[in-house]
C-alpha cells in the first residue's frame, strides 16, 4: 500500500475522433487530409501491429460513449488523477505515439506539430497535473529540432518522447544527434518509449519478425535494450552532458545483466569506442532513469528488488502506470512488489529529480489521497 | 635484484619481446627509445597479455574521433582485448585495475629489470597477479 504523493510518468491520452486533430493542422494539410470525397479522411495512425488477443485497452477505460480510451479528460481524471495523491501526469499519446512510423515524413513532421498543439490545447488546459511529451517526427531531424525549440517557453512541454524508428540505426546514431542538442538546449530529458513486433520499426525485434503479440510483449525490453547500448556506443552522453533518459515501457529488470555483459564487452573493445571515458554502467548511473512498467513479476517478491538493487533501483525507477493499456500496473500491486523503503523514491521524488521539479511546485490538487 | 635482460639493440623498437624471468614470462618493450618490462599474464583470466598486439593508445575527444596516441603505449591481451598502459600497467578503462611493471634502466646499452622482494615471490607463483 501506498497513498503518498505520485509522479505517473506514462499516461497515454487520446483523440476521441480523427476531426478532433484538424483544426491544429495547417490549411494544406488540413485540406489535403479531410477532402478526399467519399473516402473520408486518410488514416492518420500507424496501424499495422500486431492485434492483442484481448485488444489493447483495458475494457474498463472505454467511454461510454464508444470513443476510444485515454480520450475522455473526466474519465481519465477518476481513473488516474483522482485514484490517489497524483501531482502529476506525463501524457505520452497513443497511436498517435508512432508519428515517426508514418512512409510520408512531411505528413508526419505536420502530424506532430499538429499533436502538440491538440495536447496543450485539448489536455494541458483541463488539468494543472497533466504534462506532455514532445512529439517529434525523427524522419526529418531538422524539422523535429524546429519543433522542440517550439516548446522552449512551455515547461508543461516536459520531455521529448521517441517511439518508432524510422531511420536504419538505433537511436545513438548521429542522425538523432540534432534531436538531443536542441533537447539539451532547451533543457528537456529524451525518452524513449519501448513498442515491438510490428508498426513501422524497422527492427522491432532482432532476429525477425515475429507472429504473435504473446512474442512481441515478451520482446518489449528488446528495443530499448538496443537503443540504450546504441546511445552510451555512440558518446551521445559524451557530446551532450547534460542530456537525460528515461526509458519508458520496457520493465526494468533486465538492466544489470546488460550492464554487466556493457561493461565486460567495454573493457575488451574499449578500442572501437576511444571516445567514452567510463564504463557504460557509469553512463547509466549518471543519465538513464526507467519507468517500472510492465515490472518483472519474479517468483519471490524479493528477487525482483533485490535484482534492481544492482543498479540502485530505489534511486533509478519511476513509478509509471501506462494507462489505459490492458497491461497498466496498478499502485498498490508495484508498491507490493518493491520494497517499502523504496516506495515515495519510486513513486514520486525519482521523477521529481528526472525532470528537474521541485516538490514545493507540486501541489497536491485533489484526489482519494491528496493531503 | 637486477637481472640483465640483453643489449637494448635485441629489442627492436615498436616490439614485445617475451623473455623468461623465473616462471613468469615478463614482456621487454621498447618505444620511442624508452624501454619497458610487463608482466606475461593479464589481470583478466590470466591470458598472455605480451603475446597480444602492441599499439599507440587510440583516443577520441568526440564521437567518432580516433585520435593515435604515440607517446602511450598499450598493449591489448590476446585473450579479450583486454588494454593496459605499457607505461604504468594500468587498464586503459580503469587505473585501479592494473599488470605488473617492472622498472628498467639502461647501463652501458644493456637493459637492466628491477625484480623486487615482492617481485620475486610473485615470478615464482604463475598466477600471482590474480593474488
Amino acid at each position: 500500500m501506498y497513498d503518498g504523493p505520485m509522479i505517473d510518468c506514462d499516461v497515454h491520452h487520446a483523440r476521441a475522433t480523427d476531426q478532433e486533430l484538424l483544426p491544429f493542422l495547417s490549411r494544406g494539410w488540413h485540406e489535403f487530409i479531410s477532402n478526399r470525397g467519399p473516402a473520408g479522411i486518410m488514416p492518420l495512425t500507424v496501424q499495422d501491429g500486431l492485434p492483442n488477443p484481448h485488444g489493447f485497452m483495458r475494457a474498463d477505460t472505454f467511454p461510454p460513449d464508444g470513443s476510444p480510451p485515454g480520450s475522455d479528460f473526466e474519465m481519465l481524471r477518476q481513473q488516474v488523477l483522482d485514484r490517489g495523491d497524483v501531482r502529476r501526469a506525463i501524457l505520452t499519446f497513443g497511436d498517435d505515439s508512432h508519428v515517426a512510423g508514418h512512409h510520408n515524413p512531411y505528413f508526419a513532421a505536420e502530424l506532430a506539430r499538429a499533436l502538440n498543439d491538440w495536447s496543450i490545447d485539448r489536455w494541458l488546459s483541463r488539468d494543472e497535473r497533466l504534462v506532455s511529451s514532445i512529439m517529434v517526427a525523427t524522419q526529418l531531424p531538422e524539422q523535429a529540432v524546429a519543433e522542440i525549440r517550439r516548446h522552449a517557453d512551455n515547461p508543461r512541454m516536459v520531455q521529448v518522447m521517441l517511439v518508432d524508428n524510422p531511420h536504419r540505426y538505433p537511436f545513438g546514431h548521429p542522425v538523432f544527434h540534432p534531436i538531443y542538442a536542441a533537447a539539451e538546449e532547451i533543457g528537456r530529458p529524451i525518452a524513449i518509449h519501448g513498442g515491438a513486433g510490428g508498426w513501422a520499426n524497422p527492427a522491432s525485434t532482432g532476429g525477425g519478425k515475429v507472429n504473435f503479440y504473446f512474442e512481441a510483449h515478451t520482446l518489449w525490453p528488446q528495443v530499448v535494450m538496443t537503443h540504450l547500448v546504441s546511445f552510451i556506443s555512440h558518446g551521445v552522453f559524451e557530446r551532450f552532458p547534460r542530456l537525460r533518459l528515461l526509458l519508458i515501457e520496457a520493465g526494468a529488470a533486465w538492466l544489470p545483466s546488460l550492464l554487466w555483459r556493457f561493461d565486460t564487452d567495454y573493457k575488451g573493445l574499449r578500442r572501437e569506442v576511444p571516445w567514452l571515458k567510463k564504463l557504460p554502467s557509469e553512463y547509466v548511473r549518471d543519465h538513464v532513469w526507467l519507468t517500472t512498467q510492465p515490472l518483472e513479476i519474479s517468483p519471490k517478491r524479493e528477487q525482483v528488488a533485490e535484482l534492481l538493487g544492482w543498479v540502485n533501483g530505489a534511486d533509478r525507477l519511476c513509478y509509471s502506470s501506462d494507462y489505459p493499456h490492458w497491461d497498466a500496473d496498478e499502485t498498490n500491486y508495484i508498491a507490493s512488489r518493491l520494497p517499502a523503503s523504496w516506495h515515495r523514491r519510486v513513486f514520486f521524488e525519482n521523477a521529481l529529480k528526472f525532470y528537474g521539479w521541485q516538490e514545493a511546485d507540486l501541489a497536491p490538487v485533489g484526489g482519494r489521497n491528496a493531503k | 635484484m637486477t637481472t640483465d635482460v640483453g643489449p637494448v639493440e635485441s629489442f627492436p623498437d615498436g616490439q614485445v619481446s617475451i623473455i623468461t624471468l623465473g616462471r613468469i614470462e615478463v614482456g621487454i618493450i621498447r618505444w620511442s627509445g624508452k624501454v619497458y618490462a610487463v608482466s606475461g599474464i593479464c589481470t583478466h583470466q590470466g591470458g598472455p597479455l605480451c603475446r597480444g598486439v602492441l599499439s599507440g593508445r587510440l583516443a577520441g575527444t568526440a564521437p567518432g574521433d580516433m585520435t593515435l596516441e604515440d607517446a602511450a603505449p598499450v598493449i591489448a591481451c590476446p585473450w579479450h582485448g583486454w588494454e593496459f598502459d605499457v607505461c604504468t600497467g594500468e587498464a586503459i578503462w580503469d587505473p585501479a585495475v592494473r599488470v605488473r611493471t617492472f622498472p628498467v634502466k639502461i647501463v652501458a646499452d644493456r637493459v637492466l629489470v628491477e625484480i623486487g622482494a615482492g617481485s620475486r615471490r610473485w615470478l615464482a607463483s604463475p598466477r600471482a597477479d590474480e593474488t
